[in-house]
């Protein structure tokens, strides 16, 4: 499904990512941990294409085809999600007129026929009860006065939406109450198939408890240095990632 | 804004949007005369920027000959974030659609109030005069 070969990422002039290898396989869900700066959101920056987020070696192939030539429009359309970790407000805009323009400018790109205001309706009902998204926000302006959990179930939601065949999830779990988090990670459960990859971004184990990785990636400092089963981020969280990179020197 | 009588309300909303090298101004005459009393006025004045090398301009003019009238002014200029951009267009959007429901979104305090023959077509005169200003 994604396959990436010593990725290096430059932000303002600045190596972030300094070579990293990374294959998912479909059906897989892959966590990614690491402390602050790391180069976690860049990561995810860079596979939605984001502008400022130049890679400077290395290549992507999504699906077989060269990720990195898409422009970030074609990626989406391509059945690549990202969950944001924050989420952006756009005023006077209803959540759920967004998500109609979205879905149908993916489906016109897949050569389908947009979806009508009946089906559409139906079948936003029925995603939004998974991730248990009340009526009235799917209404309200995109992000527009959410709260942090709002804001990150509504991502959530937009997954379901959208049906996405790589999502990349960063840190969903930042900001999210212990009830928040079950909601959002059973969401996340929920939309696990064969046909779909997930790269989980997390700083904690906790996430993970609930959303369980087939493999966990250590990121620091811009190049994975451990990956293990689950078992991995439970050690994780004992020793702390110093620990963890310091016995990777050794 | 002319007030004449007790107790007479008025609410302004101007939206301006400056797309190239567009300058706008909004120019606001409120007046309130000496037998208005209690009279009030609400006046807000936002300003969307697409690019930067255009401008919005506030000149909000009061006149008013009752002390015991009440008027408050709120302006705001914001400009489409590349942030808002990236969002709409990792969710499939082009650019263009995305700029659209952008500017859409931040008209539509003043659309809503249009009767829907006149709001359906300002809604798509704003989609062409975009499209020259953006393409």
């Amino acid at each position: 499904m994604l396959k990436i070969e010593d990725l290096h990422v430059e932000v303002e002039g600045k190596p972030i990512l300094k070579g990293i290898d990374l294959e998912v396989a479909a059906g897989q869900v892959h966590a990614i941990m690491g402390p602050n700066g790391s180069g976690k959101s860049t990561l995810s920056y860079a596979l939605a294409g984001r502008d400022g987020y130049e890679v400077t070696k290395g290549r992507v192939l999504y699906k077989g085809k060269d990720l990195l030539a898409m422009p970030p429009e074609m990626r989406a359309a391509e059945g690549l999600f990202l969950g944001f970790q924050y989420p952006v407000a756009i005023p006077g805009v209803s959540n759920i007129y967004f998500l109609k323009a979205a879905l149908n400018a993916i489906r016109k790109y897949r050569g389908e026929e947009p979806l009508d205001a009946i089906d559409f309706m139906k079948l936003s009902k029925e995603k939004a009860a998974l991730v248990q998204l009340p009526d009235e926000l799917t209404k309200r302006s995109v992000n527009d006065g959410f709260s942090g959990g709002e804001k990150k179930r509504n991502e959530i939601f937009q997954m379901a939406m959208l049906e996405p065949s790589l999502a990349v999830l960063d840190e969903t779990d930042s900001g999210l109450d212990i009830d928040a988090l079950k909601v959002v990670a059973e969401g996340v459960n929920a939309l696990r198939s064969p046909q779909r990859a997930m790269l989980v971004i997390t700083h904690y184990q906790r996430l993970l408890d609930h959303i369980v990785p087939d493999v966990v990636h250590v990121l620091i400092d811009g190049r994975i240095v451990r990956t293990g089963d689950k078992d991995l981020a439970k050690q994780l969280e004992k020793e702390g990632y110093t620990e963890v990179r310091d016995a990777q020197q050794l | 804004m002319i007030h004449l009588g007790k107790n007479t309300k008025s609410t302004i909303i101007s939206k301006g949007i400056s797309a190239g090298h567009g300058q706008q101004t909004y120019r606001g005459g409120v007046k309130i005369s000496r037998g208005a009393t209690n009279a009030r006025n609400y006046t807000q004045c936002d300003s969307l920027l697409i690019g930067d090398k255009c401008g919005a301009h506030t000149v909000p003019y009061v006149d008013v000959r009752n002390s015991t009238a009440k008027l408050e002014h709120e302006a705001t200029t914001s400009s489409i974030g590349e942030d808002q951009l990236f969002y709409c267009l990792q969710r499939g959007l082009s650019e263009e659609d995305a700029v659209s429901l952008i500017v859409n979104g931040f008209a539509k305090q003043v659309l809503k109030e249009l009767p829907m023959e006149f709001a359906v077509e300002a809604q798509k005169l704003l989609g062409v005069s975009l499209e020259v200003a953006v393409g």
